[in-house]
Formats: structure tokens, sequence, C-alpha cells
């Protein structure tokens, strides 16, 4: 059995390749696939995740996929540390990404410039299942614009089959990925479960700000319950880090308020710099910021702007950005300030 | 002390919750919110707001809150007010508030919200509204305008989205003989938690109305929330108002109040034609929809205190 683990963002199609690359795969007779997505109540542009499982003997394991043949990233902002645990050994990472990297088993193609050149805008799914389709012997692609044929709205299929056409070729072009690497330590692996990929995209996001001294304040809010400091408003739901005693809740219908357990920063892929010298602290932004996480700085440093942002629960929407009359606020790309700030 | 936003709590009382980036609805629950206290007492049903707050073990809120059925958060609204009096808590400790959709509200809830008003039971009931069910996946609900494209009234050759016309909520509410009704949007902030702050010192059931755009449903950019919602504001097709009942104005019938009233409307048709779910509106339709709006204000400019 072959697997694929797809990530992506809420809205970006990651569910769908997942969906059409099992139909390619399942054409033929006595061919099986799985196609399921993996997402909690999160929105667009929220992480997610999809799976394809493809066989020649039916499929009865349903669970997610923790460790993938293939393994797909829609944006490349997703693809975090720990990366090579998801992967079997030998198995092949692809990213829709502009960048070149190191490792001899990451295949970068730029799958927003291939699709919007020719949807005119950037949806990236099919083109990486084009690119898919010349790394994996498992469909072709003919099975893949059948099954675009078959499964996708007519409307599309025309501007579709162009798309993987593109794919293919550009993949084509990528140096032959055949090194054998060993996967990462098993103990590790399963440690990480399923819940591991996002933590590790937590990780690698989340940009240590502790030198930056326009966020020198960063409120303690929701950083951990160990940070809970002095200065700190009452009453700002907190990040626990731990796990949930069972005994706190299974006797009582009741359970306790601003409990929270994950960080919101893997959502952005732009992030909100203010410019100090234009803010005037009219505090708009503050007002304004739909997550809160634009906050007063008690006592800003000299030249410092009178607010900050919690970049572990920014979502990097640019409400911000677009309600400051100053122009204070400009939206970076994350990936740009991440490389500058390292 | 008004609250401004020198002024309004540092507290965070809805946070890290999951909603859409840019999301209008969460940022009028947090507003509201910040205006209402620690002692606040939510209510929810289910909907975009209690799907991304409640998430267990995820509580995003750090006030007591929690979710109701879906036609019942008016009703569930007055049962916290009766436990919390039972308990020898005064009103003026904590207010007792309900956060719901156009949906959960104008729909499904509408019959308890009317038996609440009826009753007039000491709650505040907030109506977010994102003009469709968004939760599942963007369908019409009662207060979707004309010519918007939802999954259940989809644009095609012969109809360009939704047929009917917002449900008129606000006065449906007023007629109750309500203490206090208002209409706001999250693009005009300082209006709303002005309403909210008035609303919270009013005893009986208070009504806010408030547009909360929906990036994902609307089809606009998730950094455009709030300049629409000032935009649908200046257009004329949402306006901003206040209903004061006899209680509180001693007029019989009470009275409605116009908050803003724009010398000169901005373009219906840019705002309008900046959204995905208006693309297929015909130039006639977009005129129909002035003229409609042409025919509002002139009621409530003839008819309001301006």
């Amino acid at each position: 059995m072959k697997e694929v683990l797809w990530h992506g963002r809420g809205g970006q199609g990651a569910f769908t390749a997942a969906r059409l690359l099992g139909a390619a795969a399942s054409l033929a007779d006595g061919r099986h696939a799985l196609a399921f997505p993996s997402f909690g109540p999160e929105r667009r542009g929220a992480p997610m995740r999809a799976f394809t499982k493809m066989s020649d003997a039916p499929i009865g394991d349903r669970s997610a996929v923790a460790q993938a043949d293939y393994v797909v990233y829609l944006d490349d902002t997703l693809l975090g540390e720990g990366w090579e645990c998801e992967l079997k050994p030998g198995g092949i990472v692809l990213v829709n990404s502009v960048r070149t990297f190191d490792d001899p088993r990451i295949v970068a193609l730029d799958a927003d410039g291939i699709s919007a050149a020719v949807l005119g805008r950037p949806i990236p799914n099919t083109a990486l299942l084009g690119a898919l389709a010349t790394l994996c012997d498992q469909v072709n692609a003919e099975d893949v614009k059948e099954a675009i044929r078959q499964y996708m709205p007519e409307k599309l299929h025309a501007k579709n089959i162009v798309i993987i056409d593109a794919a293919m070729e550009a993949a084509a072009c990528q140096p032959q990925k055949s090194a054998q690497h060993p996967g990462c330590h098993p103990e590790r692996s399963a440690q990480r479960g399923v819940e591991g990929s996002r933590a590790a995209t937590a990780v690698a996001l989340t940009v240590d700000t502790a030198g930056d001294p326009s966020t020198a304040h960063l409120r303690c809010s929701a950083q951990d319950d160990s940070g809970a400091a002095a200065g700190r408003p009452a009453h700002i739901p907190t990040l626990r880090s731990g796990t949930l005693d069972p005994s706190a809740f299974a006797h009582s219908t009741c359970f306790e308020a601003g409990y929270l357990v994950a960080k919101n920063a893997g959502w952005r892929n732009k992030r909100p710099v203010i410019d100090s010298a234009a803010c005037t602290g009219c505090l708009q932004c503050y007002m304004h910021c739909p997550d809160g996480t634009v906050y007063k700085v008690a006592e800003p440093a000299r030249g410092g702007a009178p607010v900050a942002i919690d970049l572990d629960f920014c979502k990097g929407c640019g409400v911000c950005a677009k309600v400051c009359a100053f122009g204070a606020i400009a939206m970076v790309p994350e990936r740009d300030e991440s490389e500058a700030s390292a | 002390m008004p609250v401004n936003a020198k002024t309004i709590s540092d507290d965070e009382f809805f946070f890290g919750h999951k909603a859409c980036a840019g999301c209008g609805g969460s940022l009028a629950v947090r507003a509201a919110l910040k205006v209402l206290g620690p002692n606040a007492v939510a209510a929810l049903p289910a909907g975009c707001m209690s799907a991304v707050g409640f998430n267990f073990p995820q509580l995003a809120f750090a006030n007591n809150a929690m979710i109701t059925p879906f036609a019942a958060t008016a009703s569930v609204l007055t049962g916290i007010e009766a436990g919390l009096r039972a308990q020898g808590k005064k009103p003026d400790d904590c207010t007792v508030v309900g956060f719901a959709g156009d949906g959960g509200t104008a729909d499904i809830g509408l019959q308890a919200l009317s038996g609440a008003i009826d009753r007039n039971d000491d709650v505040l009931y907030i109506c977010y509204d994102n003009e469709a069910y968004m939760n599942t996946g963007i369908q019409k609900s009662s207060l979707t305008p004309f010519g918007a494209k939802t999954t259940t009234t989809p644009a095609g050759a012969n109809a360009h989205g939704c047929l009917t016309q917002k449900k008129n909520l606000f006065e449906i509410v007023a007629a109750h003989g309500i203490p206090y009704a208002a209409t706001a949007s999250v693009g005009y902030l300082n209006d709303f938690i002005r309403k909210v702050e008035r609303a919270r010192d009013i005893r009986g059931t208070r009504y806010l109305h408030v547009i909360a755009p929906c990036p994902t449903g609307w089809g606009c950019d998730v950094d455009e929330t709030v300049d629409i919602a000032k935009d649908i504001v200046d257009t004329g097709l949402w306006y901003l108002a206040e209903y004061e009942g006899e209680q509180l104005c001693g007029q019989p019938g009470g009275r409605f109040k116009l908050n803003r009233n724009p010398r000169e409307f901005a373009s219906v048709e840019a705002y309008l034609r900046r959204q995905g779910r208006f693309k297929s509106l015909t130039n006639e339709e977009i005129v129909q929809v002035e003229a409609g709006r042409n025919a509002t204000w002139e009621t409530i400019r003839r008819t309001w205190i301006v």
C-alpha cells in the first residue's frame, strides 16, 4: 500500500487533490483507494491534513496516516521542523515553493506559479497532483486527467488538465530522487502521534521574539502557564501545557473557562509589523483585531510603539493594517520575516 | 465614564478561538465581552461562534459561557438569569448575554426570542448577522439579502442568488415593545460598543443586531471585514439606529432614533461588486437594490427621530 499525506490550509483544495488522486489510483479493476481529510472545527486558513491510501487489495485500515510514502505540502510555511518523521524510508516530500531545498528527499515545485498562470489565481492542488503523478508509480497522467473529468465540475476540466501537463513537465525537469534515507527514530515518531505535524508547524513558525525590543513587553497572556507573571491582565485565556487530568472534568458538567491548548500562529502566512515611528497610538488596530492579539504596551520603550502583537495567536488577517489610518502596520510575508530575524 | 479605546478593559474574554482569519462575528463577540466584563454569562447556540469557541478541552472564553440548543438561545438566557437571581446575584453584577447568528435568531431562534421579550426577561440578546448560515457552509437564512449567492440560493442563468429580501428583524423586535433594541456594525465599532454599554445598564430585555461580515461567505479578502462593514452603512443598505421602548422614553409605543444619517450615500454598486456573492447581479438588479434602499430611507427620515 502506498500512502500520501497532504498538508494544506483550509480552502486550498488539499482534500480535493487527495480525492482526485484516490480516484485516479482506483480507476482500473482490482485497484483500491481511500481518501479522507482530517480537520477539527478550524476554518479557512487553518492548517489541515488529508490522506490518500492506494493499494491492490481492499483497504481495511481507515486510520490517519502517520508515516507516508509521499508527503505533500500545499503551502511551504507548513513545512516545519520534524517533517522527516512523517516520511517512510525512501519517501519523498513534494512542496509548493519557489525555494530550493538542500535535502534530496524534498522536491519543490512552484505550484502557485503554475496554477496562477492558468487560473489567474494560485490554487496549487492540481499542479501538485500532476507532479505526484510523475513521482508515483500508482498513477499516470491519463489516470489523473480521467479523475479530473469524472470528479470535478465540467467547467474546470480544461484548465486543470493544462495545469496537470505543465506541472508534469516542471516535475520531470527535477533531478531524480532515488536516495534511500532512513526514517526518523521509530519511538519518537510514535510519540509524536497524529498531532505531530501540527506541533512541528507551530514550533517552526513561532519565531523567538525575545531579542526584539518592539515585543519585549510581550504579555504573558497565552504563552504558557509558567509564564503567568505579574502585570498580566486578569482575564485572558491562557495556554496550558501538559495533559488534562480527567478528574478535572469527569464528575462535572462544567469546564474551566479560558483554557487554550493550541497556538494559532500556524494559520498565518503574513504577519503584521508595526512601524513605531509612524504609529500615533490611536489604538484602532487594538480595537478592531478580531482575535484580540493586538495589545497595549504598558510602558513602551523609548521610541517603541504603544501597541504590540501576540504572534502566538495572530492569524495574519491584516485587518489591523487596513484600519491603520497612518500606514504604520505592514503585512510582511512570514518566510521573509523569519529569515530576516534569523 | 464612557467605554472607548482608552478606557475599555485590557482583558480579552474571547481569545485563541478558531474562527477564520478576519472573522467579523468574533470581533463583535470580543468587543461586547470587553464591555460586559468578567462576570458576564454568555450563551451561544449552534453556530460559528460556538463551533470556534468551545473545542474541548479548549474553551476560548475567559468568562462563563455555554452552548444552547439551536432554537433556544433566548430561553436559555431566561433560565440563566433566573438561576443567578435565585443565587442572590444582582443584575448589576453580571450581564446575561446571548450571541446568536442570523439564522439562530431570525429563523430558528425567533420564537424563543419573542417569548423572552414578551416576558421582558432581564437579558441581553446580541445577533451577529453575517447574512447566511456560515457555520454549515453558507446556506440562505431569512437575513440573507437579495442577490446574495449561497449554496441554497445558487446563482445561475435564471436566478442570480437569493430571491427574497432581508427580513426586517430590528423592527420586528421593536414591535414587541422591547425596552431597548439597536442596530450596529463592526465597521462602526465605537457605536456598537456604546450600544452594548447602554444595553448593559438597562433592565429588561435588550436586543442588539450587529452586522458582522464573513470573508469566507461574502467572497471578500480577509482584511476587508471592517472596511466592508463600514461600507454597508455608508451605502445605506444597513443603518445605525436605536429603538427605545415606552418604559425607557416614556412615549407610548416607544420611539425610533437614527444614529447616523449620511448626507450622501456611498455607491451601492461598488459595495456589491467588491463581494463574490453578488457577482451575478445585473446592473438592473443593482438599480432595484438602490430603489429599495431609497424607499426604506424615505420612511426612516419621515418617521424616525433623525
